[in-house]
């Protein structure tokens, strides 16, 4: 079930973190540095050391010229650490690789989630608490305290097989059903409102206190955090086609019943 | 305006070839104008069971390369006069198929004023089968009450999702019917076949009819006739069932339920 830490020096995982995508409409850092401190509205801490894309796609047509070390050195200045550009120009990524950022195609299939980040982050807020940005990179448990969590990702059509859907950075809401060799992955909590066959993932960059809802449970396999549990003798009987939940006690995945009460 | 319906299943050997026939003569014998195309380059069938193989000249492959027209490679069905059969190649492979090439001779079908462009598509989710559906407004899934065949057709519809024109392009998703192939209502009560209601909590998609699993079938592969032009049938009627519903009339579903042969059976006797 879950491996024993190993004994290595390195070991390799796949990870996934939340960043904030700086989407640029102004090449010019004083503009740029006013529209942050407008933003921020002053608060030092308000963004909190996270990752940042610098998306260039909105001005990379017009052929600017852009002084990345100028623009990496001034969103760090707000805390926000530029890790990837998305959206660059071929001619830019010579300059781009010099600084040390990586490139980001953007191929990702998680578009809406991309976009909910995105349009936080670009949307010039009122200062002061109006709302906070996208969410901080979410270091393995402990909730960030000045972060309000991201809409849950909400899937209305059936998930089929050979289909996979990644909320990333949130919780996964379903309501119709998951089908066999499907696969269902959530940073967050898993919630199916119909039937859920094949593969459920929840907490998939580390939160142990993810779970998987459900109201009628028969997957092939369920993971919290990693650790995984196969039903290949057969989802238990007396829980499944049933509500229930499925979570992780020390480093096990437990199944209960929703309809049980205590 | 013409509507190009994919026939497809993911999984081969469930009745996809069958079906398209006896769907688009059935379309054809009320009068619609109609052309079936075979996609299966390479395993053509498609002729065989229209009965059509002796006189294919030019196929599909042919036209999208430019090497024959519409007109030269479209044959006229032997019972219906609005009914056109378009051949699959049988030396070449699938990958013969460009994408542009298909929306050619599509675009060119819908200007000849066809109502209906059926697509029979070759099994599996590869080439073949992507540009079968890729341009499709609506999909008959064919599906045999077995969890393989589910399974595969479950895929099959997840692939439309996201790989047809009207997905990618974000217009009105493909409009999608389950049809039930192979149905034994007697295996389904003894527990060995899943009934049309499992595979339809699987599927999830709008069930179209049910063909029960019936020799006529076969008769009618060998003979080179589509089965819905055996009259009488239980396959035959079920099948203009289909075409029926697909036109938008209300049919009620038969073939469902298995009685044991009683009296009334052994008088008047159902084969």
């Amino acid at each position: 079930m879950s491996k024993s830490p190993s004994s290595l020096p390195i070991e390799i995982k796949i990870s996934t973190v939340v960043a904030i995508s700086a989407i640029l409409h102004s090449s010019d850092p004083i503009a740029i540095d006013a529209a942050l401190k407008q933003m921020t509205g002053g608060v030092s801490d308000f963004f909190e050391d996270e990752f940042a894309v610098i998306d260039v796609g909105a001005i990379a047509a017009g052929a600017t010229y852009i002084d990345w070390r100028a623009l990496v050195d001034l969103l760090k200045k707000y805390r926000l650490n530029a890790v990837a550009v998305r959206g660059a120009t071929a001619d830019m990524i010579d300059a781009i690789k010099a600084r040390g950022l990586a490139l980001d195609d953007g191929a990702g299939g998680d578009r809406a989630r991309e976009d909910v980040a995105a349009a936080s982050a670009a949307v010039t807020i009122a200062p002061a608490q109006a709302s906070a940005p996208a969410p901080a990179p979410q270091p393995v448990q402990a909730p960030a305290p000045h972060t309000v969590a991201l809409p849950a990702m909400i899937v209305d059509t059936p998930v089929r097989a050979g289909q996979r859907v990644y909320a990333r950075g949130c919780d996964l809401i379903i309501t119709a059903a998951v089908n066999n060799g499907a696969e269902i992955i959530a940073d967050g909590s898993i919630h199916v409102y119909a039937p859920m066959h094949g593969r459920a993932l929840a907490g998939a960059s580390g939160n142990a206190d993810s779970r998987i809802f459900g109201l009628s449970l028969q997957p092939e396999l369920v993971s919290i955090a990693g650790v995984y549990r196969t039903f290949d003798d057969g989802f238990p009987a007396e829980l499944a086609r049933q509500p229930a939940q499925i979570r992780l006690v020390g480093d096990r995945i437990d199944i209960s019943s929703l309809t049980s009460h205590r | 305006m013409a509507r190009i319906i994919v026939v497809t299943s993911g999984k081969g050997g469930v009745g996809k070839t069958t079906s398209s026939a006896s769907f688009s003569t059935g379309l054809a014998l009320r009068g619609h104008k109609t052309a079936v195309l075979d996609f299966d380059v390479g395993l053509r069938n498609l002729d065989l069971i229209m009965g059509c193989e002796r006189r294919v000249v030019y196929d599909l492959v042919n036209v999208v390369n430019g090497e024959a027209t519409l007109n030269q490679a479209l044959i006229k069905d032997k019972h219906c006069d609005n009914l056109f059969i378009l051949p699959a190649s049988q030396t070449r492979d699938k990958d013969a198929l460009s994408e542009d090439g298909i929306e050619r001779v599509l675009n060119e079908l819908v200007k000849m004023d066809f109502e209906f462009i059926i697509c029979d598509s070759p099994a599996g989710i590869e080439h073949g089968a992507l540009m079968a559906l890729t341009f499709a407004d609506e999909a008959l899934i064919v599906t045999n009450p077995e969890v393989s065949s589910v399974r595969d057709s479950d895929r099959i519809l997840g692939i439309i999702q996201a790989k047809s024109r009207r997905a990618q392009t974000g217009g009105e998703p493909v409009k999608e019917h389950l049809l039930i192939t192979r149905y034994s209502p007697k295996r389904v009560e003894n527990d060995e076949m899943l009934s049309y209601q499992d595979v339809q909590e699987i599927l999830r998609i709008p069930l179209i009819g049910i063909i029960p699993e019936s020799e006529s079938v076969l008769h009618a592969s060998n003979q080179g006739n589509p089965a819905i032009h055996f009259k009488g049938t239980d396959v035959a009627e079920a099948y203009e069932d289909v075409v029926a519903r697909f036109l938008g009339e209300e049919r009620p579903l038969r073939f469902t339920n298995y009685e044991k042969p009683g009296l009334l059976q052994r008088l008047f006797g159902t084969k």
